[in-house]
């Protein structure tokens, strides 16, 4: 077992060390608190750090980063369970019977199974992705550029039709999202792109501004202009926080279910958790022995669910280290933190840097540990964290976002593009416009573009080679399949049901 | 003609095709040559500006269905026009002040005073119960970001320098 040998061997050496447990701890403690906090969410946390991140050494710098990504997971789960609002997309199904569950004044084992069931969840997806990572790696190392193009297009595709309501949303996102990347100098010719003489834009708009803007500027401006009145009620834990023996009898096949429902989920190009969850949840309910207790606070419903979005989240790493496709905003803007210190994240990674890579995924197991025990034992700290205020939340929230914004070149500048960009992401919640197509697209569009001259330049400008090549083919079949497939499906239901309907 | 429910969807989408069509307008501005392999700086933008184009009048043509949409046996297209609960405008307007004042003075009266104001202007809009109390602790916030920060070693910008 070679991929074995290098996590112990490199992995864990590099993970042990004690800066790297600190970067890990400091990570899991933050991502906890973000995701505890409404208003403040996984991508705008770690793009708000990106410029912090650049002063230290990328290894430590990832961990880091990875920590928040699945801090922010384990203690969306808190604000679910307690408040019935869901800090993240991925806790939207958890909320459903956690919430009940507190309210019955068992508030208590529904943060352990979801505390419990992530922590299972997260370290068996993280023996598949230490299993599966150098597999896909190697496949993707035979890949040429016409392919890589094709694998984004399909990640293009994929996140803009399955996330949101409808697809037409996705896509306007999508092309939005790709548009303000081409904004600046385009590398190759020089020419400078869209930039309507304004010097400040050669070097295009910095994520930072983008993520500030539209999850902590649009979403204070949404909250101040359309959920003012909401008023929240934080339960109680209960009893204990402990689990019954016949908790635990309950949940453990639900989080195993919802593990192996979430990490396949997280390794293709569908964009986030809120599909896995969702199905996890359908399953439980399904497959109860006592459904009549889901909408009332049945345990299987937070244990499948929460297990489910913590695999799925380990899961998009394959792809983001092995092909360096980003699935989630999160996992953008931490793309965008690798290329931060030259580091292109794919096939080679593994060659080039192991000790980042494997480093970083021993770092996983260590982070889960971590955040076992930071929502269970000490939950009690996080709850308090709810009871910060509303107002003064959001006030922090913004007073942080524009100073990310103004550190980038201590230029007014950057403030006006943020509030432009929060009038953005006002619009798009007002519009329930999903927000994850723009981030891939800003983020991919550059290197697509990139991989897409690449393969013109070695098929000599013939535009057929993704075509004639048959992997590349195969994955431009597939994009295409899932832009059609769905309204074919449904027009064809819909004159069954016509059809139907003039027989009777 | 009566107000349909699309119709804020539909501006939105005009808007979008509005963008694109700049766009291509920009592109044509482009000066550098055709480039490598026939892929000059103009050619991925072009799809861009396309792709925009199409996906703005796929959402209008979504969005328009919604007009005179007496058929009550479809309901496919209920679901295009999410309910949205009444907004309140003083909120976006004070938040929005709120930040326009601080880009414009945090370069005169430094990043702790222009947080404050910010911070405070955000709990207003907010509708805070404790205006007193969010006026000082307001206040607290910028003060320790300001200080944290100059420990930390990063400059921000100070009306009296080192003190805020």
């Amino acid at each position: 077992m070679e991929a074995l040998n290098a996590l112990f061997s490199v992995g864990f050496a590099t993970a042990l060390t004690m800066s790297n447990l600190l970067w890990a701890l400091i990570g899991c403690t933050l991502g906890t608190a973000i995701g505890v906090l409404p208003g403040i969410g996984p991508a705008a946390t770690v793009a708000l750090l990106l410029p912090i991140t650049s002063r230290i050494d990328p290894t430590g710098a990832l961990i880091m980063l990875a920590g928040v990504y699945y801090g922010a997971m384990f203690g969306g789960s808190t604000t679910s369970i307690l408040l019935n609002t869901p800090g993240e997309a991925g806790s939207i199904v958890s909320a459903l019977e956690g919430n009940k569950m507190a309210r019955a004044g068992r508030g208590g084992p529904a943060l352990s199974t979801a505390a419990i069931g992530s922590f299972l969840a997260g370290t068996v997806a993280t023996v598949l992705l230490t299993l599966l990572a150098p597999i896909v790696a190697d496949l993707a190392l035979k890949l040429g550029p016409a392919e890589n193009f094709a694998i984004m297009v399909l990640a293009f595709v994929a996140v803009s039709a399955v996330v949101g309501d409808i697809p037409q949303k996705g896509f306007v996102s999508l092309f939005v999202g790709l548009a303000i990347g081409m904004i600046g100098i385009e590398e190759q010719s020089g020419q400078a792109r869209f930039t309507m003489g304004v010097l400040e834009l050669t070097d295009g708009i910095d994520i930072v501004v983008i993520a500030m803007g539209l999850f902590a500027v649009g979403e204070t401006l949404y909250t101040a202009t359309y959920e003012n009145k909401l008023s929240a009620r934080v339960e109680g834990i209960g009893k204990s926080i402990w689990m019954t023996k016949e908790d635990w009898r309950r949940s453990w096949k639900p989080w195993l279910r919802g593990t192996l429902i979430g990490f396949p989920f997280g390794t293709i190009p569908a964009g986030g958790t809120e599909m896995p969850t969702f199905l996890s949840y359908s399953a439980e309910k399904k497959l109860a022995e006592h459904p009549e207790e889901f909408g009332k606070g049945a345990i299987e419903g937070v244990a499948g669910p929460e297990a489910a979005n913590n695999a799925a989240v380990t899961g998009t790493l394959v792809p983001l280290l092995t092909l360096g496709i980003p699935t989630s905003a999160t996992a953008a803007i931490m793309l965008s933190a690798f290329q931060q210190y030259n580091i292109t994240p794919g096939p080679l990674l593994f060659d080039t840097n192991p000790e980042l890579v494997w480093g970083l995924i021993a770092s996983l197991y260590i982070g889960n540990v971590m955040l076992l025990i930071l929502n269970l034992p000490l939950v009690g700290i996080w709850i308090q964290l709810l009871r910060i205020p509303r107002p003064l939340l959001y006030g922090g929230i913004v007073v942080l976002a524009t100073m990310g914004a103004y550190s980038l070149r201590q230029s007014w500048f950057d403030l006006m593009l943020l509030y432009i960009v929060g009038l953005v992401g006002f619009a798009m919640k007002r519009f329930d416009i999903p927000i994850v197509p723009l981030i891939v697209g800003l983020i991919l569009g550059p290197m697509a573009e990139k991989h897409f001259r690449r393969a013109m330049t070695i098929s000599q400008g013939d535009a057929t080679v993704f075509l004639t090549r048959p992997v590349s083919l195969a994955i431009l079949s597939v994009a295409v399949l899932l832009l059609i497939g769905p309204p074919l499906l449904r027009s064809w239901r819909k004159m069954r049901r016509q059809a139907g309907a003039k027989v009777m | 003609m009566t107000q349909w429910p699309g119709r804020h969807q539909a501006y939105l989408a005009i808007g979008v095709i509005i963008l694109g069509l700049i766009m291509a307008f920009q592109i044509t501005g482009m000066s550098a040559g055709a480039g490598y392999a026939r892929v000059g700086p103009q050619f991925f933008p072009s799809l861009i500006a396309a792709g925009l184009i199409i996906s703005g009048g796929a959402l209008l043509l979504k969005s328009t269905r919604s007009l005179g949409h007496a058929d009550p046996t479809d309901t496919q297209g209920d679901e295009d026009v999410p309910a949205v609960p009444e907004a309140e405008w003083r909120g976006f307007v004070l938040v929005s002040g709120a930040l326009i004042a601080h880009m414009a003075l945090i370069g005169l009266i430094g990043f702790t005073l222009a947080a404050w104001l910010l911070c405070y202007g955000v709990c207003r809009a907010l509708d805070t119960q404790h205006r007193v109390r969010d006026l000082f602790l307001s206040l607290g916030l910028g003060l320790t970001l300001f200080h944290l920060f100059r420990l930390l070693g990063v400059a921000l910008p100070a009306m009296i320098p080192g003190v805020l």
